[in-house]
């Protein structure tokens, strides 16, 4: 499957023959460094290859379009409901610089004893399936075709169903995923000793297929009333699955421990985050860090967060780490919306990019105040485990509440997660292996008679489907009734139509969102704009977001709605805005060829500014490509204009007329046109008129190839010309 | 023991941990660590589960669906404990079936008597 920049991506194609689909690699993909790049004007300390295809950050056009690559991994986390919409923002992500696509699972899959097969739609998130996997999988092998590096893709190995998700990402080619037994437990309520034994097949598969695996300690920072306390605790959580998951096999590469700065302004938080940020370093070192931003302090105000998440990268930066995770800015409202997605994975590139090189000027002070800080944070780590010893282990701790406790450690205010050990979901169904217990599997954990000696377990029935995957058998659907199939029906008919609606989640979803700011008290206020919105024709709207400017001056609401109008494309008026050829572009093209132009204001007029900002070398005037102006100046007869056209064999005339009294400005453009007619000039003379009330609809009017208005620019007016010599020159 | 309030006491506990230098502390939390990973270790590697079944026939060829109903059976019959996947290729085995024929065979409600 190739895509192409210029269409959409084909959900009918991504669909057909997944039966026969097998993803083209297993296991994690990291960034290539590229040591002191040079990228346009710069040299870079801490980039990696560059993208085929991307969109670089706005204020690039001013370095040249460049978009430069940071050396973390960039994450960002979908969330939709609907595999088939995600694709999409997938790719979107992907031509902003995201490489890891990590993909939410619907709300209560954990429980399911089991896995989902097909394509139900989901809550806050997919359910995961073989086919909706492969699907996601195919779509990003060809999306990593076209912006030119690798994508990992992501999911959760959680859940009652563990070890058979293992199986299926490894088979999938699943690049990374969550896996932490005590995930299940603190927040899942998953019977324990279920969670544990599961958890090691899991991760033997895992590790098999060279699957990156994050832990689950962020979510601790994501309850903790006061999440800067549950730090000690943390770092006993991501030691209990390293510890655990280096015992069952999987390498120090592939155990990635997802941390959070635990605080967010106005909590000083460089000096509370940082500190903890270089312990746990300390103590982890080797283990890749993903850091993830913060969510726990996250309220409506999207621009708040933001900058939450600048000073998260920066902390990233200052401590180090692997894989920046990006939270939608968002995240605080609603379920993501996809273009918040793009908002956050551009903070975090834009930081990542400003911060490049920062080691080579500015280092963290290593004074006895921040050592202490370092040193007293491991510490109450240590006592912390010491306490699970003392209370008889892991699972007595659990039960007896140690856990996820709001105290700073060894503060407890008797407020943990407690679990029982005999409790919880899948309790009792753990059994001892006997004597002759055998799996004849690849990455099979555990006592096991078919491990001793050399060669496979598998190799007594020709291979398991880790090893010979045309074993794997395919479930397509099991309940058409909810199927992508049946979801597919509108929108594949509405853009057959070419009807296209807004959209913030799903294909055609409607819903906008509005900016008011209304001058009353805040009660009022919000009256007011929600009657407003109502109005300009939204139905079911609801308030984003509110921000108090003054309790009498006036609140700032956005406020979402959605826009029942579908709209015809073939209906709609065919746009001259072109995209403009670069600077660059232009030049390349010009200063070879010895283009002569003619300009002047015409008729009795002494206006210049205009015409000689679109002339003029200092004024960033077309001069600047190689054009050759010939500026005759203000108050010049058209028949003194072609005059000069015959005598230098000019490509083209650009005309300024201000002054429109009596409409003569019109005069003078149909004059210019049929003068060029009559002397046998006009289909070789490219003629332009520029003024105040100039517009290119007039201008074509009166019979000329162009008009430009009030604040064109040099480049726009270059852009034409070249477009339109081009054209000539092809046609000749 | 639940645990209940308790005042910040790091400054009388950490009395314990002060000769240690940072190299001695880091060792001594990973110690302790370990320590704590253990027993649960041991018994991953002792025990099992439905999922683990599950995932093992899933590895063997078999779909989720047919993954389910014969480990559920298993279950039933108390003889998980020695493997889904052993069980079914020594049925293979003893049969001169093929892997998937063994399972789908007894997914008919075949030759379940001679499991064991």
């Amino acid at each position: 499957m190739k895509l192409h920049p210029d269409k959409k991506l084909d959900i009918e194609l991504v669909l057909a023959d997944l039966d026969l689909y097998r993803p083209r690699r297993k296991g994690w993909f990291w960034r290539r460094p590229v040591k002191d790049q040079q990228i346009g004007p710069f040299t870079y300390y801490d980039t990696t290859e560059n993208l085929k295809k991307s969109i670089p950050l706005p204020a690039a056009a001013y370095f040249g379009g460049i978009d430069p690559q940071c050396d973390y991994v960039i994450t960002t986390e979908i969330a939709s409901g609907r595999f088939e919409d995600d694709l999409r923002r997938m790719r979107m992500a992907a031509w902003h610089g995201a490489d890891h696509i990590m993909v939410i699972r619907t709300t209560g899959q954990s429980h399911i004893d089991g896995l989902i097969e097909g394509t139900p739609e989901g809550i806050g998130g997919i359910p995961v399936t073989r086919k909706q996997i492969r699907a996601s999988r195919k779509a990003l092998d060809a999306i990593e075709d076209e912006v030119g590096r690798p994508i990992n893709f992501h999911s959760y190995v959680s859940g009652l169903a563990g070890p058979e998700m293992a199986v299926l990402f490894n088979e999938e080619g699943v690049n990374g995923a969550h896996q932490d037994p005590q995930y299940n437990v603190l927040y899942r309520n998953i019977n324990m000793h279920r969670s544990f034994v599961d958890a090691a097949e899991a991760k033997s598969v895992m590790a098999a297929g060279g699957i990156l695996q994050l832990d689950g300690a962020h979510n601790a920072n994501a309850t903790a009333k006061e999440a800067w306390k549950v730090t000690p605790e943390l770092f006993v959580q991501h030691a209990v699955n390293c510890a655990f998951s280096l015992a069952v096999g999987m390498t120090k590469e592939l155990i990635a421990l997802s941390t959070v700065p635990p605080t967010a302004p106005p909590a000083p938080k460089m000096r509370l985050d940082l500190p903890y940020a270089i312990a746990l370093r300390e103590l982890f070192l080797g283990f890749p860090m993903r850091a993830q931003q913060n969510t726990r302090y996250m309220e409506s105000d999207t621009q708040e967060a933001i900058v939450t998440h600048v000073l998260d990268t920066l902390i990233s930066r200052l401590a180090g780490a692997d894989i920046q995770s990006t939270i939608t800015p968002d995240e605080g409202r609603n379920i993501p919306w996809h273009y918040n997605n793009i908002a956050a994975v551009n903070t975090t590139r834009q930081t990542l990019m400003g911060l490049d090189g920062l080691s080579e000027i500015l280092e963290v002070r290593e004074d006895d105040s921040m050592r202490r800080q370092v040193r007293e944070l491991k510490e109450r780590a240590v006592l912390f485990l010491q306490e699970i010893l003392e209370q008889g282990g892991y699972y007595a701790a659990v039960e007896a509440g140690q856990f996820v406790d709001s105290g700073y450690y060894p503060e407890r205010r008797g407020d943990g997660i407690s679990r029982r050990v005999d409790g919880g979901d899948g309790a009792g169904s753990v059994t001892p292996r006997e004597a002759d217990y055998g799996a004849p599997v690849c990455g099979h954990f555990g006592n096991n008679r078919y491990a001793q000696g050399d060669g496979k377990p598998c190799d007594e029935y020709g291979g398991c489907t880790l090893c010979d995957p045309s074993k794997i058998v395919y479930i397509d659907e099991l309940d058409p009734a909810d199927s992508v199939n049946e979801r597919l029906k509108v929108p594949l008919e509405e853009r057959r139509q070419g009807i296209v609606r807004p959209e913030v989640e799903r294909h055609g979803d409607g819903v906008v969102c509005v900016t008011l700011f209304i001058p009353e008290q805040p009660e009022v206020a919000e009256a007011a704009a929600l009657e407003m919105v109502r109005h300009m024709n939204l139905s079911d709207p609801q308030v984003i977001s509110r921000r108090i400017m003054h309790p009498a001056e006036g609140s700032l609401f956005e406020i979402k709605g959605v826009l029942d109008m579908p709209i015809r494309t073939d209906l709609l008026p065919k746009s001259k805005d072109e995209e403009l050829l670069s600077n660059e572009e232009i030049e390349a093209w010009v200063r070879p060829r010895n283009i002569h132009l003619v300009a002047a204001t015409v008729g009795e007029d002494e206006h210049s500014v205009g015409i000689h900002e679109i002339l003029d070398i200092k004024h960033g005037g077309i001069e600047r490509y190689g054009f050759h102006c010939h500026f005759l100046g203000t108050s010049v007869s058209i028949e003194r204009l072609i005059e000069k056209v015959v005598e230098l064999d000019a490509d083209g005339v650009l005309i300024s007329t201000i002054v429109t009294h009596s409409d003569v400005h019109k005069g003078h453009m149909r004059h210019l046109h049929r003068l060029a007619v009559e002397r046998g000039l006009r289909e070789e003379l490219l003629l332009v008129a520029g003024g105040a009330q100039v517009s290119d609809q007039l201008a074509r009017e009166c019979g000329l190839d162009a008009g430009f208005g009030r604040g064109a620019r040099g480049q726009e007016v270059a852009n034409f010309l070249v477009r339109k010599l081009c054209q000539r020159d092809s046609l000749r | 023991m639940a645990i209940t309030e308790r005042a910040d006491d790091y400054t009388r506990r950490k009395e314990s941990l002060k000769e240690l230098d940072d190299g001695e502390l880091h060792e001594e939390f990973w110690k302790l660590v370990n320590q704590v990973v253990d027993p649960m270790v041991e018994e991953a590697r002792t025990h099992t589960t439905p999922s683990i079944e599950r995932s093992l026939l899933l590895r063997m060829g078999f779909d989720s669906s047919e993954s389910g109903r014969l480990v559920k059976r298993m279950e039933e019959l108390n003889l998980l404990g020695h493997g889904a996947g052993h069980l079914v290729l020594k049925l293979a085995r003893t049969k001169g079936f093929r892997v998937r024929e063994a399972g789908l065979a007894l997914l008919n409600g075949r030759h379940w008597d001679e499991l064991v």
